[in-house]
């Protein structure tokens, strides 16, 4: 975090910092326990709108919440999850639609993936699967809205100065979710070779550090990726923000365009692949757990 | 990189998300597509047993069909041989008539060139008769020379 809150406006140019821009982009809206107010409140960012006694978001311990994450991914889940749910309520008997025939490809490619990976018995890895996959992409797509638009948008919205769009990008998000998938895979692994068997797998103690490091690189894996998608994004519009501003010419804006257009496009890919990714590990995972040694 | 309560948020999220998924999604899609999986293979029978309703009716009316031409060239054959018998026929009867006619009209020029014969028989012997009066210029008996002149009538 940047030492200065207030900013001259006489002279932004100079006064307003890429690490400050950066560091802007890259801070959640938090709401958490403040230790020097002893009281839980928002963090703050605009000195004019809270008092100096508040604490920033680097000084809240571990309890506290990142409000923009927790909204952006449950209303994704909301939306993405319902489309699905409203396609299944309006599905007629005979010829689907095109909603249906879209949602059934997108079941079918999931389902797919799990019967041909995965050659075990359970319930819960079709669901497990379809859901990852889904929230993932859902979370990755919102990399792909501006970021000017979405910082702006969201703390004009908020009220508050701090709001990033992208779940993805929290690490608290990517980790929740690999959490379930080491549940279900310890759950696996105890349920087919019993609690001795799974004991047994730590008889080298080198292995506990790879049961953990796995779930918590499939954690890191997605984190990473989008981002540095996001931050290439920011960089981008440093980049011509600074010229914007050193040259006032507008016509920076168009090569600012163009970079944030083919970077995007290359990016739909990782995000995308990431959610994929994610997806097939974790059926690998449980796979794994299944499998008979 | 801040790891924070936010964790157990994103935790409670997913595992109702999960939930959602595993009660009430994946179940109604798996059913939906069985659904129309067991629609679709019991159309293709469906499909298979008409192609196989069609074919069948299409060799019977093939079946059908030779037997009709086979059929309708018997009656032509028959209605050849049977046309062939009454020209035959008609031949025979005609020339059969023919004859008759013939024969008749052939007995009616002997019967009429008889009479002719004898109306000339006649007419001659009294011709000659007559020419033998006028030559002989006396009277002649009728009586003895009649028996000469019929001899020579014969002779004609």
């Amino acid at each position: 975090m940047a030492e200065k809150d207030v900013i001259d406006p006489s002279n932004v140019s100079d006064l307003t910092p890429t690490s400050d821009y950066i560091s802007h982009h890259l801070t959640n809206l938090t709401y958490g326990w403040c230790d020097k107010t002893e009281s839980w409140g928002f963090a703050y960012h605009q000195q004019s709108l809270f008092p100096e006694s508040s604490c920033k978001v680097s000084e809240m311990g571990f309890w506290a919440f990142h409000i923009d994450t927790i909204f952006m991914s449950s209303i994704l889940g909301v939306i993405f999850f319902g489309f699905f749910g409203l396609v299944i309520r309006a599905a007629k008997k005979g010829v689907p639609g095109k909603l249906q025939n879209f949602a059934e490809f997108v079941f079918e490619f999931i389902s797919n993936a799990v019967s041909s990976n995965f050659h075990g018995s359970s319930k819960i890895i079709g669901p497990l699967a379809f859901t990852s996959c889904i929230w993932i992409l859902a979370w990755n797509l919102m990399d792909l809205l501006p970021v000017e638009l979405t910082n702006f948008a969201g703390a004009a919205g908020s009220g508050f100065d701090y709001f990033k769009v992208l779940p993805t990008a929290d690490v608290n998000a990517p980790l929740a979710l690999a959490l379930v998938v080491m549940f279900f895979v310890t759950y696996y692994t105890i349920a087919n070779h019993g609690i001795l068997g799974f004991l047994k797998e730590f008889i080298n103690p080198i292995e506990l550090v790879g049961y953990f490091s796995k779930h918590v690189a499939l954690a890191l894996r997605l984190y990473g990726n989008l981002f540095a998608g996001e931050m290439i994004f920011i960089l981008i519009g440093i980049m011509f923000g600074q010229f914007l501003m050193s040259f006032g010419q507008t016509l920076w804006f168009f090569p600012g365009l163009i970079m944030n257009l083919a970077w995007a496009l290359f990016h739909i890919l990782i995000i995308a692949l990431q959610a994929y990714i994610f997806m097939m590990l974790t059926i690998a995972y449980i796979n794994l757990a299944c499998a008979k040694h | 990189m801040n790891v924070n309560a936010t964790f157990f948020a994103e935790l409670l999220a997913f595992s109702i998300f999960i939930f959602i998924t595993y009660r009430y999604l994946w179940p109604s899609f798996s059913s939906i597509l069985d659904a129309r999986q067991e629609e679709i293979s019991k159309g293709l029978e469906a499909a298979s047993q008409s192609q196989r309703k069609l074919e069948e009716a299409e060799d019977q009316s093939k079946k059908m069909i030779e037997d009709a031409k086979s059929e309708a060239s018997t009656l032509i054959n028959q209605a050849g041989t049977r046309g062939d018998q009454i020209v035959e026929e008609a031949k025979t009867q005609a020339s059969e008539e023919q004859q008759k006619i013939k024969t008749a009209a052939e007995a009616d020029i002997e019967q009429n060139v008889s009479k002719a014969k004898e109306n000339l028989k006649q007419e001659v012997s009294a011709l000659v008769i007559a020419g033998a009066a006028k030559i002989l210029e006396k009277e002649v008996d009728e009586k003895s020379n009649k028996e000469i002149i019929d001899e020579l009538i014969k002779e004609l």
